[in-house]
């Protein structure tokens, strides 16, 4: 299975006015490593043409980008007002 | 005045049980969950070892949402092609029913539950920025630059503690603090995993595993719970090592898990539910800050508390337990008046004479062996050796078990006074 059909199987209610986490494009553009994008559970940070992509809409909050980047590129804050991913096991 | 006693950052097991007992104890008690519904964010192996509800919520174990009691415990060593099992099945589990795996979306909602019950007041889809802090102690939580005061904060809010970083109560978190858990919920018919792990009704099977054949450096365990209809798997993977790989994914991890031979057969015809991700607290002892302060106490995963030692891999009761040790340091603080470092400081001292605090001390360096090429690599290999020269026959006549296991240190890569030194190790800090 997918890590694409997966994300699908959740429910999220995304905060379309507020990304809860932000990353720095011109740091992303040296980055020699791009670790984020092979830690994020999610696949929120993806190369395209060798440059960072970044979505937030299927983030599960885990906070794992914010350990993975060691060049101080992701900002990371809780999402508001019960926007998300909402579980229904956990 | 303030307008809360205590307000309770996250309503997980250490928030939720820290509030029903300060409540019970007459504290006028706020607790802010950013969630809605509550657990709905919250995600765990997960087996919780429940003693420690007893005088949270007596009755739990008949009114919280449970799915199985443990009835069989597992430790296996996975290689390409073999599982190497240690199982611990026993009626000593019925008599004294220790384990139970849990859903955290459903715990969550009837732990919070309580603390309303129990006299709370519950806010739900509520994100706290900060704790407030005036004239060097807590005056309460910032949201939205909005100040709700109270004269103490409980900081639980879980395994990435973004309040308590951001109010530069704990340093950020690095790769030796934490792993990446990615976990599937897999739907089968109740009576299928009766049959497919030799239960009965309601009893419930919990193995760990070790996943011995991942790429280069990378390291990760297994876990695999079976719910009352669903079996909760996943992998739990380790950062440091992810990154010295930096090649591969950690959403293909749980693949390479589920699709193993000895553990696919297991899961076959079932349909994946739910899939979800959370840090998990692998750090020990030197992951843990400083734990209180003017006004305010640290609790749960936001305080590191959890444990692994290969065989055992626990949070929750850890999470109980250190909530129950806040409530009682809030409760005395609340009968003084005096909500300052000075008396706060007893938490430190009731975490250490109950075995939260004393398993972090008397296993401390573990994480050095949980997280080892001798755990993750080398073991796995060694016992595919021994167990296969014992048990595929090949016409030759037999050799005594010690001769294998020697020969098996010898083909391995590593030294063999490297292996003994390093199993040595392993085996005093465990």
């Amino acid at each position: 299975m997918k890590i694409e059909d997966k994300l699908a199987l959740l429910n999220y209610k995304t905060d379309k006015s507020y990304a809860h986490i932000t990353v720095k494009p011109e740091i992303c553009e040296t980055c020699p490593d791009h670790f984020c994008t092979f830690a994020c559970p999610a696949k929120c940070y993806t190369l395209i043409d060798s440059k960072l992509n970044f979505k937030y809409e299927d983030c599960v909050e885990c906070g794992t980008c914010i350990v993975a980047c060691a060049h101080g590129s992701v900002t990371w804050t809780n999402v508001k007002g019960a926007h998300g991913v909402k579980y229904k096991y956990g | 005045m303030a307008e809360f006693d205590v307000i309770v950052v996250g309503g997980g097991p250490a928030g939720a049980s820290a509030a029903i007992m300060m409540a019970k104890n007459g504290i006028n008690v706020l607790l802010v969950e950013k969630a809605d519904p509550p657990g709905s964010k919250n995600v765990s192996g997960g087996v919780l070892w429940g003693h420690d509800l007893d005088d949270v919520i007596p009755d739990w174990e008949k009114s919280a949402p449970l799915e199985r009691y443990v009835k069989a415990k597992a430790v296996g060593f996975l290689t390409n092609d073999s599982l190497v099992n240690l199982e611990f099945r026993s009626r000593l589990f019925d008599q004294k029913k220790s384990g139970y795996t849990v859903l955290r979306a459903r715990l969550d909602q009837f732990l919070v539950k309580k603390a309303k019950d129990a006299g709370a007041t519950v806010v739900t889809g509520v994100t706290v920025d900060k704790v407030a802090f005036e004239n060097g102690k807590v005056k309460g939580i910032e949201q939205d630059g909005d100040i709700i005061t109270s004269d103490g904060v409980l900081l639980a809010e879980g395994a990435n503690p973004r309040v308590a970083i951001d109010s530069g109560l704990r340093p950020p978190l690095s790769d030796r603090d934490v792993a990446i858990g990615v976990k599937q919920v897999i739907k089968l018919p109740e009576k299928t995993i009766n049959e497919r792990f030799n239960l009965r009704e309601k009893e419930g099977f919990a193995g760990e595993y070790v996943l011995g054949y991942l790429p280069d450096t990378v390291e990760a365990g297994g876990f695999l719970y079976t719910n009352k209809d669903t079996i909760s798997v996943g992998v739990v993977v380790s950062m440091k090592h992810l990154r010295e790989n930096n090649a591969t994914y950690s959403f293909n991890i749980i693949d390479e898990f589920v699709n193993h031979p000895a553990i696919a057969p297991l899961l076959e015809g079932g349909t994946v539910d739910e899939y979800s991700a959370h840090l998990v607290q692998e750090g020990g002892l030197k992951s843990i800050p400083k734990l209180f302060g003017n006004g305010y106490l640290i609790a749960g995963d936001a305080a590191g508390f959890s444990f692994s030692n290969g065989m055992v891999l626990q949070g929750m009761n850890y999470a109980i337990a250190s909530g129950k040790a806040a409530a009682q340091t809030f409760t005395e603080a609340y009968k003084r008046k005096d909500y300052s470092e000075s008396v706060l400081e007893s938490y430190r001292s009731k975490l250490m004479d109950s075995y939260v605090l004393r398993d972090m001390y008397n296993f401390s360096g573990i994480d050095e062996v949980t997280w080892s090429k001798l755990v993750h690599k080398t073991m796995p290999k060694l016992m595919e050796n021994v167990m296969s020269s014992l048990f595929l026959e090949n016409g030759k006549p037999k050799e005594h078990i010690i001769k294998l296991i020697l020969k098996g240190i010898k083909s391995s890569d590593e030294k063999p006074s490297r292996l003994v030194s390093d199993g040595v190790k392993m085996l005093r800090r465990m």
